[in-house]
């Protein structure tokens, strides 16, 4: 039987889930909400549905039984580290094959208390801290002394904690405390807040590491016992709430001098994502994420469960025999069983990529998101450029309210650091991205906070 | 003299109309007879006094004779009729003709927290030889008034019966003993503050204690209204009352699952007739002591003889009550010498010492857990009995030795050592922390503060998949509309969510067994009396097949599970009401179980814990004996509180009624989840009761909370947490409170 | 004032001769029709009861994922154009399944005259809304037609791309709260109206309005 792939999310990643089935020779379904009529996985789709939510798991399984499917591929954001849905995705009556990890896989390794426990009892290294919910404030104040002293044994002076909810993230329920005697205040109001917000009232508290890179490793397992990595990622700038805007591969810029030893530290960290994905018996693309400090040190932070944005330029810089890879294609290749009919040895690394995310957000005002209507969307092709986007160049494009105003992404090839990064700021002059808000002023995007941030480049890392 | 005859022949026809009304117009041609007298009186002055005086002496006959065949072929829904007629004589005529003197309490007539409760100071004369002895004593009850709206037909409000405790408590002070009088139809079923389940619930505990004799009369005991002021020692019914757990209406209208209007007729009939509600039958159960006789057709307001028969059998039960607390011997003389209504032989004084409160109290206790025991149906075997009697007789010494003798010594030195510690630690605050500091540096590590406490685990809880969550399929939240909630997938709604809606809170109903298996540590459930069984006493018709179902359905043998069980180590009785088996109703076996389950708590001296998984109140198929388990099980939770226990009640689902309205509604700690819907009656008796239409969250946790009645609301997904908290923070040291 | 008594008269007779407001029924989410609960020209009512407790009229069966759901109406009024040939067969999301031909109350017509009558504040943006704080706490002390507002004063907070943005009023003279067409937390779609002002010397004139509305509409 054929097998058909439905493609459960919108946007550029939609798009490229779509040309990876092409590729395949394997066929596949698209859907959509009422918003995204005029986005182009929807017109370059010959089969699509309209549904209410991306979200809504009960709308993509009566469309996948519809039309037959007999996978989905989440894409990343939605549904796609919803381990509930992929649970069901497979335990329903007419199963259908997940295009991702197993729903264990998620759940334990989305589970930050949990991954931090187990990364600890593996012997790999994770940001100092309580690895168990507290719920009162004398524990409290107790585990923060502990965690207080044991930071000053290892010469960090007057070292900054934090205190977080356990079901908090992205920037919410978060509070630094430079003071011991700040943290019972502080300790009352995040609870306050966590049970507020989330119901759960749970409440860790971690070393805050102040001047950090965030570097993150690639990695793919398949169902035969099979994990290699495609090197790392530097994902270091990012907006006000923690959101990526330019990442770079390999993760680390070998030109350039750090205090310590890059070439060790980054076999280090891909050793120890490669323990804890063979631990969990890992069978798909997934993304280990860890924070670097000037000194060398390295703490692995979390584990995305899918596959990433910025995929491809490890894609660019990753060559298998020879040949160009394409991490969306490996990633539907293991979930339907197939061996990697490759091992690390056969992946060689070569040159620089950079990624560019081009958003319609005033960066001037706290990276506000814009909605508005895109009248000229234009750049000039060159060889070392792809560029991913869902919105027409054709026609004019109303940005959806209900998503993250995302326009394109640029990703750029130079055989080094420097040339990349030439390349990138040759692009962000070329593009041209016009268009206007409903208010009738011009649309505003972040191509110059992105040139900005590129001139910086490297100027800081290793300093 | 003619005006003598007029009233003579008004009185004839309210006695013809009284006919009517109890046994229809065809009996012995009434309404005919009705049309002659009604002639005679309108045309009174048109005819001579012959006639008139010929007249009313063959009428007078002529309705004597149909009196009395009228009541020989007396059925029990005619009973009811007759309880109900407004010629009846009311708790008015009983005051001015029974008592001699009197003085009515918080308010007279309309000007009244609550007319339909009357509560008096009132003086009773007894007569023995020459001399007049006058005992006061506090008249309480119902006054279904004649005819006057305002009384509500005797159905107290919530503040009613707030009103008859104050003036019990009143008594209890000034020492002297209670007449309560029962006129009620049933109490008024709203949840205005303080709540009519409330306020019952509090009225049985204080009354399961209550420090002076008390006697009760029922004429009209229509369930919960009546038990709120029925909880006596000594309870006599008229013959012509009737005494019941629900009135024949609300028994047909279940019987007929109607939603809306009124039931057949027929099926009212047939109820008053299952139900066993009338005096013979309530004496036969034991539910009441004696019955006081009427005239055919029942005892109106002019019965002059009835009423000195009253005061008499009053007077008689009061002392019985009082010389019961004193000399058997006497007690015996007194019973067997022969006193009339006229005139006593003895004169006994109703104080109580000391002493006899006691006795009191404890012959009290005994009355009730006696009551209806004749009823448990239980599989009877002396060797098992005598083991658990023996058992039990020896945890009992065990734990008497251990907590009353060993732990007063232990808990004053505790207290002492607590207050200690606290004064010093007050002073010694700011010095203490440097030598902390100093300790750490000579030791090097930390002073551990940690006490090792009882913690909660995840991993201790047995896995158990719901049987509902087998099935492929989703579900829609109630509340989808209002919260936009997506459609749930049943798999993961019973299992993962614990049948909680995920985005708006909203409770589906599960299956008692996930309790069991969810809020317990692994393995650490026990149940025990799983053999006592709910019965048919009353021989309903066609009860014993839908029992029979219900037990093959559940695997159960009645209502209630009585049983030993962990949380977080921490050891615990519980009893848990169970929706499936009869919406939870209770009946003989679900009250002594639940009896015997907290008295095993307190010899054991263990937490109490009742689980209400759904309860639909009092079971209508088992009529007073189901009834009178209210106050039994109430003076059991009061027993159990006063020797210190700690005892939690959870509701979910719909807990109502009865239960409500006593054993469970006086715990002092209560707790629902989200889903339940917690109150008297459902807005189908509120609505046929008073009226008027409810709100739809009338019933619901948030505004019992806001009511006061219960002291917080859970969510399921958290409810072991919850209990264990629970626990920790009310339960003293050995977790038993105080 | 914007509205004059011809242009009121005008309106008025527009909504006599059709005094109807058509309301799509649509799908929300994909699924089978299993069964239409109407025929075309079926009267179907909203939810009601003093509570709205009683839901509204079921009008067909959405089944998804083994889920039979009754969609029910939302409003009075006579079915038209009911999809009958979709029975039993796969339909998407916010599919029209029917027309629900609702007759206008006295209520709605006074709403939609004043859309022309007041100042009104339009949604920038398809977002969800809510009043500001110190708006909402002063309209449940004084009502409206009275709370007033000044030029620069945050009066709504509109959610959207998961932030909170406030909208300013932007009028100089006194003007007056005299409407609120939006529900609080729902999506409005850009261009809805949210809130209506009133000037505060024209508030004679717009109750002469209202009057004059009530009187010549009576609800049948």
């Amino acid at each position: 039987m054929k097998e058909r792939v439905l493609i459960a999310n919108r946007g550029e990643i939609a798009l490229r889930i779509m040309e990876a089935c092409k590729d395949l020779g394997i066929d596949y379904v698209v859907v959509y909400t009422k918003e995204d009529q005029d986005s182009l996985h929807v017109r370059l789709a010959e089969k699509k549905y309209r549904i209410s939510d991306y979200k809504d798991m009960n709308d993509l399984l009566a469309v996948a039984d519809e039309a037959k499917c007999t996978a989905i591929h989440p894409g990343y954001g939605f549904l796609s580290e919803n381990y509930r849905f992929a649970r069901r995705v497979v335990k329903r009556g007419r199963p259908l094959i997940f295009i991702g990890p197993s729903w264990e896989a998620i759940r334990d390794l989305g589970n930050k208390l949990f991954l931090k426990k187990l990364a600890k009892d593996l012997g790999i290294p994770v940001i100092p801290g309580t690895t168990e919910p507290i719920y009162n404030e004398i524990e409290a104040e107790l585990k923060a002394e502990e965690l207080y002293e044991s930071l000053n044994s290892e010469g960090i002076n007057n070292p900054s904690l934090l205190v977080k909810a356990v079901a908090g993230g992205g920037g919410m329920g978060i509070a630094e405390v430079k003071d011991l005697e700040e943290l019972r205040p502080t300790f009352r109001k995040i609870k306050a807040y966590a049970k507020r917000l989330f119901g759960d009232e749970g409440i860790i508290i971690e070393a805050k590491i102040p001047t950090l890179q965030h570097i993150e490793v690639q990695i793919l397992g398949s169902k035969h016992g099979e994990y290699v990595h495609f090197g790392t990622r530097n994902c270091t700038i990012q907006s006000i709430s923690k959101q990526k805007r330019i990442e770079i591969a390999p993760g680390f810029n070998k030109e350039s001098k750090y205090a310590f030893d890059c070439r060790e530290a980054e076999a280090n960290i891909i050793n120890y994502s490669l323990k804890l994905a063979k631990y969990f018996k890992y069978d798909s693309v997934g993304t280990w994420e860890w924070l670097i400090t000037p000194e060398g040190k390295y703490f692995l932070m979390e584990v995305n469960t899918r596959i990433q944005v910025e995929n491809e330029i490890s894609a660019k810089i990753s060559f298998v025999k020879n040949k160009q890879v394409n991490l969306i294609k490996e990633q539907i290749r293991v979930a339907f069983g197939e061996k990697l009919k490759y091992s690390q040895e056969d992946i060689t690394f070569k040159g620089v990529s950079i990624e560019l995310r081009l958003i319609a957000e005033d960066t001037q005002r706290g990276f506000l998101p814009l909605s508005g209507t895109i009248t000229r969307f234009k750049w000039t092709p060159k060889p070392w450029l792809t560029v991913r986007t869902h919105v027409p160049q054709d026609q004019p494009y109303t940005i959806p309210t209900q998503f993250d105003p995302n326009l394109a992404l640029a990703i750029i090839y130079g055989n080094n650091f420097e040339e990349a990064k030439k390349r990138s700021l040759e692009f962000l002059n070329d593009i041209i991205i016009e268009g206007y808000t409903p208010k009738g002023e011009k649309l505003v995007t972040n191509i110059e906070f992105l040139k900005e941030k590129l001139e910086q480049l490297y100027q800081f890392v290793g300093s | 003299m003619k005006l003598e005859w007029h009233r003579k022949i008004k009185d004839l026809l309210d006695t013809a109309v009284y006919i009517k009304d109890i046994k229809g117009e065809k009996f012995f041609n009434i309404s005919s007879l009705i049309e002659e007298i009604s002639q005679v009186y309108e045309n009174f002055y048109q005819y001579d006094s012959k006639f008139i005086e010929n007249f009313i002496l063959q009428t007078e006959n002529r309705l004597n004779s149909i009196l009395e065949e009228g009541e020989k072929s007396l059925t029990p829904y005619e009973i009811v009729k007759i309880t109900r007629h407004p010629q009846r004589f009311t708790l008015q005529d009983i005051l001015e003709n029974v008592y001699d003197s009197y003085m009515e309490l918080g308010g007279e007539e309309e000007l009244n927290i609550d007319p339909a409760i009357v509560c008096a100071k009132a003086m009773i004369v007894r007569k023995v030889g020459n001399d007049l002895y006058f005992h006061q004593v506090m008249v309480i009850g119902h006054e279904k008034g004649h005819g006057e709206e305002f009384r509500q037909g005797g159905s107290a409000k919530p503040w009613g019966n707030e009103k008859a405790l104050r003036y019990m408590k009143m008594a209890e002070t000034e020492g002297i003993p209670i007449h309560f009088f029962i006129f009620t139809p049933g109490a008024y079923p709203i949840e205005d503050y303080p709540g009519a389940a409330q306020q019952i619930a509090r009225n049985l505990y204080y009354m399961a204690k209550l420090k002076v004799p008390t006697v009760a009369f029922i004429s009209e005991g229509g369930s919960g209204g009546a038990e709120a002021i029925g909880l006596a020692d000594m309870r006599l019914m008229a013959e012509k009352g009737y005494y019941s757990v629900i009135s024949p209406e609300g028994a047909a209208a279940i019987e007929a699952k109607l939603k809306e209007g009124r039931p057949p007729r027929e099926l009212v009939e047939k109820c008053a007739k299952a139900l066993k509600l009338t005096a013979k039958d309530n004496l036969e159960f034991g539910t009441i002591d004696r019955i006081i006789s009427e005239p055919p057709l029942g005892a109106r307001r002019k019965d002059y003889e009835f009423f000195r028969k009253l005061k008499f059998e009053l007077i008689r039960a009061t002392d019985e009550v009082v010389l019961q607390t004193r000399s058997l011997k006497f007690l015996r003389k007194y019973a067997l010498s022969k006193q009339d209504t006229e005139d006593f032989k003895f004169y006994v004084n109703w104080d109580l010492d000391e002493d006899e409160k006691e006795i009191l109290i404890e012959n009290r206790y005994k009355k009730y857990k006696k009551m209806a025991q004749w009823a448990v149906c239980e599989p009877k075997s002396t060797f098992k009995t005598f083991i658990n009697f023996s058992h039990n007789l020896s945890l009992k010494f065990k734990n008497e030795i251990k907590y009353k003798i060993l732990k007063a010594g232990h808990r004053s030195f505790k207290k002492f050592i607590d207050e200690l510690t606290t004064e010093s630690s007050l002073l010694f605050k700011p010095v203490s922390d440097p030598v902390k500091t100093v300790y750490n540096l000579i030791v090097g590590k930390k002073v551990k503060t940690k006490l090792p406490a009882p913690t909660l685990t995840e991993e201790e809880i047995s896995p158990y998949t719901s049987p509902l969550a087998l099935e492929d399929r989703t579900v829609t939240c109630p509340e989808a509309e209002k919260y936009g909630c997506p459609d749930i997938w049943v798999p993961d709604l019973y299992g993962e969510f614990c049948g909680v809606c995920p985005n708006c809170g909203y409770h589906f109903p599960l299956e008692y067994k996930w309790y069991l298996n969810n809020i317990f540590d692994k393995n650490s459930v026990r149940t025990f009396n799983d053999n006592i069984a709910s019965g048919n006493p009353l021989e309903f018709e066609g009860y014993a097949e839908r029992l029979k179902a219900a037990r093959k359905r559940t695997g159960l043998k009645s209502a209630l599970l009585s049983f030993e069980a962990k949380i977080g180590g921490i050891s615990l009785v519980a009893v848990m009401l169970v929706g499936e088996f009869r919406q939870g109703t209770v009946g003989v076996a679900e009250g002594e179980k639940f009896i015997r389950a907290i008295e095993l708590a307190k010899i054991t001296r263990r937490p109490f814990l009742a689980l209400v998984h759904t309860t639909g109140g009092i079971r209508i198929h088992e009529g007073t004996l189901g009834l009178i388990q209210m106050p039994r099980c109430t003076m059991a939770v009061r027993d159990y509180v006063d020797a210190g226990g700690l005892y939690i009640v959870v509701y979910d689902n719909n807990s109502y009624a009865g239960p409500v309205a006593s054993f469970l509604g006086s715990a002092p700690y209560q707790f629902a989840l989200k889903s339940t819907r917690l109150g008297f009656a459902g807005p189908r008796v509120i609505r046929e009761t008073t009226g008027q239409d409810v709100p739809p969250d009338y019933h619901s946790a948030k505004n019992a909370l806001k009511r006061g009645h219960i002291q917080g609301i859970w969510d399921r997904r958290e409810l072991r947490k919850k209990l264990f908290t629970a626990l920790l923070t009310m339960g003293g040291k050995n977790l038993y409170y105080r | 004032m914007k509205i004059e008594y011809q242009n009121l008269n005008l309106m008025l007779q527009k909504f006599k001769a059709n005094p109807y407001k058509i309301y799509p029924v649509l799908t929300p989410h994909t699924g089978y029709i299993k069964e239409f609960k109407v025929k075309e020209g079926d009267t179907v009512r909203g939810p009601s009861g003093k509570w709205l407790e009683k839901p509204g009229s079921p009008l067909f069966v959405l089944e998804r994922e083994k889920n039979q759901k009754i969609i029910r109406a939302k409003i009075n009024g006579i079915v038209q154009n009911l999809r009958t040939d979709l029975l039993n067969k796969f339909v998407e999301a916010e599919e029209t399944i029917l027309e629900i031909k609702h007759p206008l109350s006295q209520k709605e017509i006074i709403s939609e005259i004043l859309l022309s009558a007041l100042y009104i504040i339009k949604a920038p943006e398809t977002a969800r809304y809510i009043l500001s704080p110190a708006l909402a706490s002063r309209l449940e002390k004084q009502g409206l037609g009275k709370v007033k507002v000044k030029k620069g004063e945050e009066v709504l907070i509109m959610t959207f791309m998961k932030r909170e943005t406030p909208i300013y009023f932007s009028e100089d003279g006194n003007f007056v709260l005299y409407y609120i067409y939006f529900t609080p937390f729902q999506l409005v779609e850009r261009d809805q109206p949210l809130l209506g002002f009133c000037q505060e010397e024209n508030l004679p004139y717009l109750q002469k309005i209202i009057e004059r509305i009530k009187e010549e509409w009576s609800d049948f």
